[in-house]
């Protein structure tokens, strides 16, 4: 366990916003007053994090529509911009925009507003953690995964602000079951995860992906935790599949189904930071397993010549992160184009009285597991 | 005028603001949200004060859990677009003078009580520290605690239930 | 401020009060993605439990019976294709075997060989139809693909026969108009090759998927007694276990020719109904491959009047389509056209156990269950 880090006084810090304290100083070396460097600074990387998301679900939207096409034995989109549709995004972002703007009359008009904001601003938050690389962060909070799990817990408020102020029966009780999924799969997600943070001892983003740095026979990397926590990672993505609402847990958004969404009177923008969000969600939920998992931004490093060892890690560092969060994506959707949607109450029973006991049993027994490591090895 | 200071006022104003809301608000569900955001800004004002952990513990359960739960009953009990209820009554007169004169004693008693702090010292890392306290100096609160939020549950459950035909 | 408007129904739409205070209706329909057609399902409910369910139907109705009457023989033949849309073939046949039998007329062999063939494929497509979107309903979006794949390969089947893709108005009355093509024989036997493949591939991702599976089994149980109360024919019934298959109980034309089983299940629920129409679709390949093999040169149509006119008397004959026993009764008065033409369709007579299957069920399997029955508003509503 890592005591006494220093602390600067106004933010919380964890060891190092390495790349943003860069930018900072950068920009107060250049002329700018203290207090304004440190406000451009921040902007500037929340204004690449907001790009990053826009780009990665116009992506990922695109990507959807072709791995569901090929499972389907169809191609997708071809026309859009040439080569494989590839601007279909583009195209729909823009038809979204144009779109009349529809506010059903006896709405409430402020929540009504609020709603997607909400949702996409919590979407937005879980950002701040997610180590892209090494230094590649926004703040290495001390309570990296703590803050995580509180920011996704604002999701249930904005769908349920959703269904309420749309004031229409149906979207209500579409909003509740999807509050009560989310937060019912909430718990088995929290508890995956503590077995995770118990093993590594802190709930640090950078110090659980060096604890899986090691490499075993010079290549294999033993030290990842999936393969320790197996049981927590299963776990931890089939709850993350249900805080997503997507397949087979995606009751809230079927229209097949009796009770229409929650976002059912939204219309162009508005719709559209839903679905941003829901993508942006994928892709945290992705990051987190990831990092907590799978080892991080850990991978072979290539120095090529012209490349300095910093800049090459760094490069590096983002392209395996990225390579393994957008596997696990891709994980995600095959799993939505081949299995069929579970019932309501058959969702409430595998999360309450499957995955939490599994998940319980798993945290119980690694507990054991590092009390008698440490009782028969040592510490 | 440091940074820190300007959050501070910031974030107190927009809390105290968003908590005025929630006593005034006509529309009931107008008052939870409102509270949500309040409660943001509380978790906001524990960070200025370092206490990263109890700020993150804030927003997961108090916006998280407990006003889910407030919205839940009132979605589950309230006509939809409800009507707004009477939210101020006769004694406005009388109540305001009362919460004035209680603001003044709080500030007064607080002023009193802490003296300024010339400069905080540092602080241990917040959740290991916690931690150790509540598994061994406070265990037996901490073991009552969850005794409580069990017969809560149990007691939930119980009356939740259907009765059988 | 009282907790029934919070789960009330939008403004517009009626609602009783029930007998409880958890008690209320609920519309399905008539515009809804998975009543698959237009059908109101009147549900009442207890909390997510149905108590009861109210089929309104009549929304396609077109007048089929009165305009039969108004026509003379040959000019019903179009019409007949357009009842249950998904399988024409077999509402032609039907029909075509009703006046063949006022008439005395029978057809030529090479004519009822035909006749198997098209009708077989013709159930392999309508079963792949309702497997499609069944897995459609319970959210199995990729099935659906699949199915409409091999659909497509049995309606190119279709085009070279008859010119049409779906209502193929191709049976007479005393045979078929036409032969089949030079290139028919190759293609069937290609499709038949493929689809022996393709049934594996959708058990992989349907029939054997767990969450598939729980959605289905248990739910919508309808007993042998009520089955046979009801009525019910073809698959529903055979789902309840009865083993009743009018090819093999009552054969009409050449089907005791042709070597092949008749699939029953046990309980009567969703899955065994699923699984008798999963298991038709192979014996019914079987068939199509055996009368390909066996099928004679020949005649193709019965020497039959210019003008249809059968002597007076009735007739009620049926046939075994995908959806049940689908009868035609007839009565002629000598005129070229019928005095009264009446249509017993299966869908209509298995919807009507609906209200049987859907009790203790939860509002979400009302879905399921009800693409069980693999209902055709044509046919119900005529």
């Amino acid at each position: 366990m890592r005591r006494g880090a220093t602390r600067h006084s106004l933010l919380v810090a964890g060891k190092s916003g390495r790349t943003v304290d860069e930018l900072i100083q950068l920009l107060a070396g250049m002329g700018l007053p203290g207090l304004l460097a440190q406000a451009a600074g921040m902007l500037a990387v929340c204004a690449i994090i907001i790009g990053y998301i826009a780009v990665a679900s116009m992506f990922m939207i695109w990507w959807e529509r072709k791995i569901s096409a090929h499972i389907q034995v169809r191609l997708g989109p071809m026309r859009v911009g040439g080569w494989h549709g590839w601007a279909q995004s583009i195209a729909d972002g823009v038809k979204l925009l144009l779109k009349e703007d529809i506010v059903p009359t006896a709405a409430d008009k402020l929540v009504f507003a609020l709603a997607p904001i909400v949702v996409f601003a919590t979407a937005l938050a879980t950002y701040v953690i997610i180590p892209f690389g090494p230094g590649l962060w926004t703040k290495n909070l001390n309570i990296g995964v703590l803050y995580y799990i509180s920011i996704s817990s604002l999701t249930v408020v904005g769908i349920i602000m959703a269904g309420w102020s749309s004031n229409n029966k149906y979207s209500v009780l579409g909003a509740m079951r999807s509050a009560a999924q989310a937060i019912s799969y909430e718990v088995p997600l929290v508890v995956s995860v503590l077995g995770v943070i118990m093993v590594v001892g802190s709930l640090n983003m950078e110090a659980i992906v060096e604890y899986q740095s090691s490499r075993m026979w010079g290549f294999f990397p033993g030290h990842w935790l999936v393969w320790g926590q197996l049981v927590g990672f299963l776990v931890y993505f089939t709850a993350a599949l249900a805080e997503c609402n997507r397949l087979p847990f995606d009751i809230p958004e079927a229209e097949s189904e009796l009770v229409a969404g929650f976002h059912v009177e939204y219309s162009g923008i508005r719709f559209a930071m839903f679905f941003l969000a829901e993508y942006a969600n994928m892709f945290v939920v992705s990051a987190i397993a990831v990092t907590m998992f799978l080892g991080g931004w850990k991978g072979p490093v290539l120095t090529l010549g012209f490349l300095s060892p910093g800049l090459a890690a760094k490069l590096w560092g983002l392209f395996w992160f990225l390579t393994k969060a957008y596997f696990l994506i891709f994980v995600m959707m095959w799993l939505r184009w081949t299995l069929a949607r579970l019932r309501v109450d058959q969702l409430m029973h595998l999360g309450w009285k499957v995955l939490l006991p599994i998940a319980f049993l798993n945290l119980g027994f690694t507990g054991l597991f590092l009390i008698l490591k440490d009782v028969w090895w040592g510490s | 005028m440091t940074a820190a200071q300007v959050l501070f006022y910031l974030l107190a104003a927009f809390t105290v603001a968003l908590a005025l809301m929630v006593v005034l608000a006509q529309n009931i569900v107008r008052a939870a949200v409102a509270l949500i955001f309040s409660f943001c800004g509380l978790a906001g004002l524990y960070l200025l004060l370092d206490a990263e952990f109890l700020a993150a513990v804030q927003v997961l359960i108090y916006v998280g859990g407990i006003t889910i739960l407030l919205l839940f009953a009132i979605l589950l009990t309230s006509r939809i677009a409800g009507k707004g209820v009477r939210v101020l009554n006769e004694q406005k007169l009388l109540s305001g003078l009362v919460a004035v004169v209680l603001v003044v004693l709080l500030g007064a008693a607080v002023r009193r009580g802490f003296p300024a702090l010339a400069a905080r010292p540092p602080q241990p890392e917040n959740t290991p520290a916690i931690g150790e306290l509540l598994m061994t100096t406070y265990a037996l609160p901490f073991e009552a605690v969850s005794i409580l939020l069990l017969v809560g549950m149990v007691g939930a459950i119980y009356l939740a239930r259907k009765e059988p035909r | 401020m009282d907790a029934q408007a919070a789960t009330a129904l939008p403004q517009g739409i009626e609602f009783e009060r029930g007998e409880t205070a958890e008690e209320m209706y609920v519309n399905m329909g008539p515009q809804h993605p998975s009543t698959h057609g237009v059908l109101r399902l009147l549900l009442k409910l207890d909390g997510e439990l149905i108590k009861d369910c109210i089929p309104y139907i009549g929304y396609l109705h077109r007048c089929h019976e009165k305009i039969g009457e108004n026509r003379n023989y040959i000019q019903i033949i179009p019409y007949t294709d357009r009842l249950d849309y998904l399988a024409s073939m077999y509402n032609n046949w039907s029909y075509v075997k009703a006046v063949e039998a006022l008439m005395g007329v029978k057809p030529p062999e090479r004519a009822e060989y035909m006749r198997v063939i098209l009708g077989e494929l013709q159930r392999i497509a309508s079963h792949l139809i309702w497997m499609g979107t069944f897995g459609l309903d319970i959210g199995n979006f990729t099935i659906f693909m699949y199915c409409f794949r091999e659909r497509e390969m049995i309606l190119d089947l279709f085009e070279s026969v008859s010119g049409q893709r779906l209502n193929y108005a191709f049976f007479r009355i005393g045979g078929m108009p036409m032969d089949f093509p030079e290139t028919f024989y190759n293609d069937a036997d290609g499709f038949l090759e493929w689809f022996k493949g393709r049934l594996p591939e959708y058990d992989r991702v349907m029939t054997d998927n767990i969450i598939f599976q729980r959605r289905v089994q248990g739910v919508g149980i309808l007993s042998e007694e009520d089955a046979v109360g009801y009525a019910c024919s073809g698959p529903v019934l055979r789902g309840s276990g009865i083993r009743w298959d009018l090819r093999k109980n009552d054969p009409y034309g050449i089907y005791d020719r042709f070597e092949f089983d008749v699939p029953a299940g046990d309980r009567g629920d969703v899955w065994d109904r699923y699984m008798v129409r999963r298991l038709e679709m192979e014996e019914s390949a079987r068939i199509v491959e055996q009368a390909l093999a066996q099928i004679p040169p020949g005649e193709i149509m019965a020497k039959v009047p210019k003008t249809i006119k059968p002597p007076a008397g009735q007739v009620y004959s049926r046939v075994e389509s995908p959806r049940g026993e689908l009868g035609h009764f007839i009565i002629s008065d000598g005129t070229p056209n019928p005095y009264r033409y009446r249509v017993r369709s299966p869908a209509y007579v298995n919807l009507s156990a609906l209200p049987a299957m859907l009790k203790g069920c939860l509002v979400a399997d009302a879905v399921a269950v009800l693409g069980s029955i693999d209902i055709v508003l044509g046919e119900i509503d005529r």
